[in-house]
């Protein structure tokens, strides 16, 4: 029998030496250049971060790269972001240079830092996932492509960060993205009625729709779902096998905006709705790229120095949004789901 | 006491193809905490194991 | 046969500057026959549109009930190699530190037993392992643990907690996060391994208002690292911000959300009263500005993604804390909110989601929290609310 129940290794096993000795005693930071930072303790040692940009979704043989690169630099040292960075530690300041002439050399992005692009957060998509309505890791790599530059370099207002979920499930939570990328699902799940008896509890999957929308059916031993009620979330999905809700036809990509976690300033936002739907076009989604590039332009070209997208549009007002963006407004832009009325307007205050 | 329980446990999963603790332990009228614990036991001895449809599920290994 | 499909829509994911999983994968696929699979399979969701992936079905090792994700093709005719294809989640050293024979090691098991795909990490914090067959898991898990590493959480159980990269690399870190994410981690196995709760539970550790996992967004607890006291100034520093042409009163002074920061343009002074610990100013002057002395943590509810009833930001629920090891005041915490959640939660029922159905005041009540205004934005503005037998006139 193996051991179970021992939990994660001790972190302390894979800190570097400099770390060890300056462990809470660190003094400062700063950013050398886009993807370096330097991080100096009170005893005076120092510390070279080198940021470099990964797909997340990684064969052994490219972690493997990483790991002979981090023996030849970094005493065998590394680390990943919450962002799906790699992190070479660097101690000794020789080797900085060197291991950015290699990491040109293999194509490997340096940068995310400060007021840079950083990694798109993401899910699996097709790749991996029974519920996703787009791909991720496709998107994810077109947009990166066509925005590249702005990871490499910090010519940003502010830190700019995307993230991608692949259904309303937000396994990579994009709800407080300066940009949000959401795979949706736009119509009703279509029900197997034959296979809902055999699989699912129905009790449990009438409890499963937020909004109240499936009922039984006596009748077939099934549900029903009422089409004026379903928001096409794909709980019932989730809970119910036979009730498929992809639909090639119809799912697709919205784009949220204007989200952030950080409490610097102001507290954490929830990113709103931008472009309702966007068509699943692969390989390289150009609607998806065009509109992320198109958020991106006007933001930076409107920002004052150190506004993060949110905190743009809340000095600017969301009507400028609209206007300066081109978007169109719709009703889909406008609340009805259960704590709607407290963002609608009620003060005579608003511009044209 | 906890042997009692335990029987009444195996019992119960003998006659359901796969059931939620939460509702085991409304219908067996005990605490939820005691049938988890029962439960747990049983899942570390290789007796029963879980399922995952949206909730978490428990049946007897077969 | 499968040797002859061609990808033509992946191979223009092979094009441009960021780096191609598409090109990794295919030489990958060279070696596997599983991942050649998914890539075909892939193209074909491409072309259609659409996922072909099937959930369901019981995976996983002997004695855990999470870890593992059951995950098989729905075309398996078509796609052999990848008919069954779960995922492994293994538990993440604090902090994602590694030391390359660590890697090489989690690797060499990988190879032996799966496709050799990955994720570095999964959004929760897990090394997420991409495609292995049934058969194999028990072994992989096997060997893993004979290499002192363990599964992670998934289904209705606690997730693994993850935290950022704290004291080891950050001057902000007002609290040890990577020992407190590991301290919790080894105290609640049970937990982690057994789903037995109403919903997925998720624990967050951040060392300062930056929240740089993003706690406050992500997680259902939110442990964030703050001070009590007054932020340290460096005034010869703040000066040579200010010689080398820094606009302190512009970028810093005037950004502050509480007006607690005064710039004579030889002084810089704050209010300690009136300051709110957003970390703003010790972002944009790391030299000369930081963290307070008396440090601890603000502790925070509720938070979660859209599924079901919208998606929360985690509220306050105890303002300060201090977080010293063995961390028991925040394990009884959390001891106490499982029992009441579990108690009372329906099916898929998040904490924050219970607690906006029962009510705070119950929740509070009923694991005995005081309220206090710093968890609330605002009074409520309406007449109903209701009172305790007690406090009512006999």
């Amino acid at each position: 029998m193996p051991k179970t129940d021992l939990g994660p290794p001790n972190y302390e096993q894979f800190l570097p030496p400099v770390i060890k000795e300056n462990y809470g005693s660190w003094k400062y930071h700063e950013i050398v250049k886009p993807g370096v930072l330097k991080h100096v303790a009170k005893s005076g040692d120092v510390l070279y971060s080198v940021r470099v940009g990964s797909a997340r979704l990684l064969s052994m043989d490219k972690i493997l790269e990483y790991c002979d690169i981090a023996d030849k630099y970094c005493g065998g040292y590394l680390r990943f972001t919450s962002r799906h960075n790699v992190e070479f530690l660097v101690s000794d300041e020789k080797n900085v240079e060197p291991l950015l002439n290699e990491l040109k050399e293999k194509g490997l992005p340096v940068g995310g830092t400060g007021n840079s692009l950083k990694n798109i957060i993401h899910t699996q998509g097709w790749v991996h996932c029974h519920s996703a309505a787009t791909d991720a890791s496709g998107i994810v790599k077109a947009v990166m492509d066509e925005i590249y530059d702005y990871y490499t370099s910090m010519t940003l207002p502010a830190p700019l960060k995307i993230s991608l979920a692949c259904c309303l499930n937000m396994c990579g939570a994009v709800h407080c993205s300066d940009i949000a990328i959401l795979g949706i699902h736009r119509t009703l799940p279509k029900i197997n009625h034959e296979m809902v008896q055999k699989q699912c509890e129905i009790p449990t999957l009438i409890a499963s729709c937020p909004t109240g929308a499936i009922k039984p059916n006596p009748k077939l031993k099934s549900v029903e779902v009422n089409p004026e009620k379903c928001m096409y979330c794909g709980n019932c999905f989730t809970m119910c096998p036979s009730m498929p809700i992809a639909d090639p036809d119809n799912d697709g990509v919205a784009l949220l905006v204007g989200g952030k976690v950080s409490n610097a300033r102001t507290g954490p936002m929830f990113s709103r709705l931008a472009v309702p739907y966007l068509p699943n076009n692969p390989p390289r989604w150009p609607e998806v790229v065009d509109a992320i590039k198109n958020l991106i332009d006007v933001w930076a070209a409107n920002a004052r120095p150190g506004e993060r997208y949110g905190e743009w549009i809340d000095r600017i007002g969301w009507e400028s949004f609209f206007k300066l963006t081109g978007l169109p407004f719709t009703d889909k832009h406008i609340d009805d789901f259960i704590f709607s009325v407290p963002s609608f307007r009620s003060t005579t205050n608003f511009k044209w | 006491m906890s042997e009692d329980l335990r029987a009444k446990v195996i019992e119960y999963l003998g006659k359901v193809d796969k059931t939620k603790t939460r509702d085991m332990a409304d219908n067996l009228k005990e605490k939820k905490s005691d049938v988890d614990k029962i439960v747990k036991e049983l899942a570390k001895e290789g007796k029963v194991e879980f399922l995952y449809i949206g909730t978490s599920y428990v049946k007897l290994v077969k | 046969m499968s040797e002859d499909k061609k990808t033509p829509l992946l191979d223009e994911l092979e094009k441009g500057p960021w780096p191609s999983f598409v090109t990794d994968m295919k030489k990958l696929a060279e070696k596997k026959p599983a991942v050649k699979d998914v890539l075909d399979q892939l193209e074909l969701s491409y072309a259609e549109k659409k996922g072909h992936w099937k959930h369901g079905g019981i995976v996983g090792v002997t004695g855990y009930g999470g870890g593992v994700i059951g995950r098989y093709s729905d075309k398996p005719e078509e796609f052999p190699n990848v008919a069954e294809f779960h995922t492994m989640r293994i538990n993440q050293p604090s902090g994602w530190f590694y030391t390359t024979d660590a890697l090489r090691d989690i690797l060499k098991t990988w190879d032996k037993f799966g496709s050799g795909l990955t994720n570095m990490h999964g959004a929760t914090g897990d090394i997420i392992l991409l495609g292995t067959t049934t058969q194999n898991l028990q072994p992989a898990f096997n060997e893993f643990s004979e290499k002192g590493w363990d599964l992670g959480g998934s289904g209705s159980d606690l997730r693994s907690p993850s935290c950022c990269v704290g004291p080891a690399r950050c001057e902000n870190a007002c609290i040890d996060t990577l020992d407190i994410c590991y301290n919790l981690t080894q105290e609640f196995q049970d937990e982690l391994h057994r789903p037995m709760w109403p919903y997925k539970f998720k624990i967050k550790v951040s060392g300062c208002a930056n929240d740089c996992v993003a706690s406050v967004a992500r997680a259902d607890f939110s442990i964030v690292g703050t001070w009590r006291d007054t932020l340290n100034i460096d005034q010869a520093e703040v000066r040579a911000y200010a010689n080398n042409g820094y606009d302190i009163k512009g970028m810093v002074v005037e950004k502050c959300p509480s007006n607690a920061l005064e710039w004579d343009g030889k002084t810089l002074s704050i209010k300690s009263e009136e300051c709110v610990r957003c970390m703003h100013c010790i972002n944009k002057m790391p030299k000369a500005l930081s963290v307070g002395q008396e440090k601890g943590a603000t502790i925070l509810i509720g938070g979660k993604a859209t599924i079901l009833k919208s998606a929360f930001l985690s509220w306050v629920l105890v303002p300060f804390m201090k977080m010293e090891p063995p961390y028991d005041e925040v394990k009884d915490l959390l001891r106490k909110i499982w029992e009441w959640w579990d108690e009372n939660g329906k099916m898929r029922e998040r904490v924050g989601e219970l607690i906006y159905r029962k009510g705070m005041r119950v929740f509070l009540r009923d694991i005995g929290l005081d309220p206090v205004p710093q968890m609330v934005a605002a009074p409520r503005a309406n007449p109903y609310f209701f009172w305790w037998p007690e406090e009512i006139n006999k």
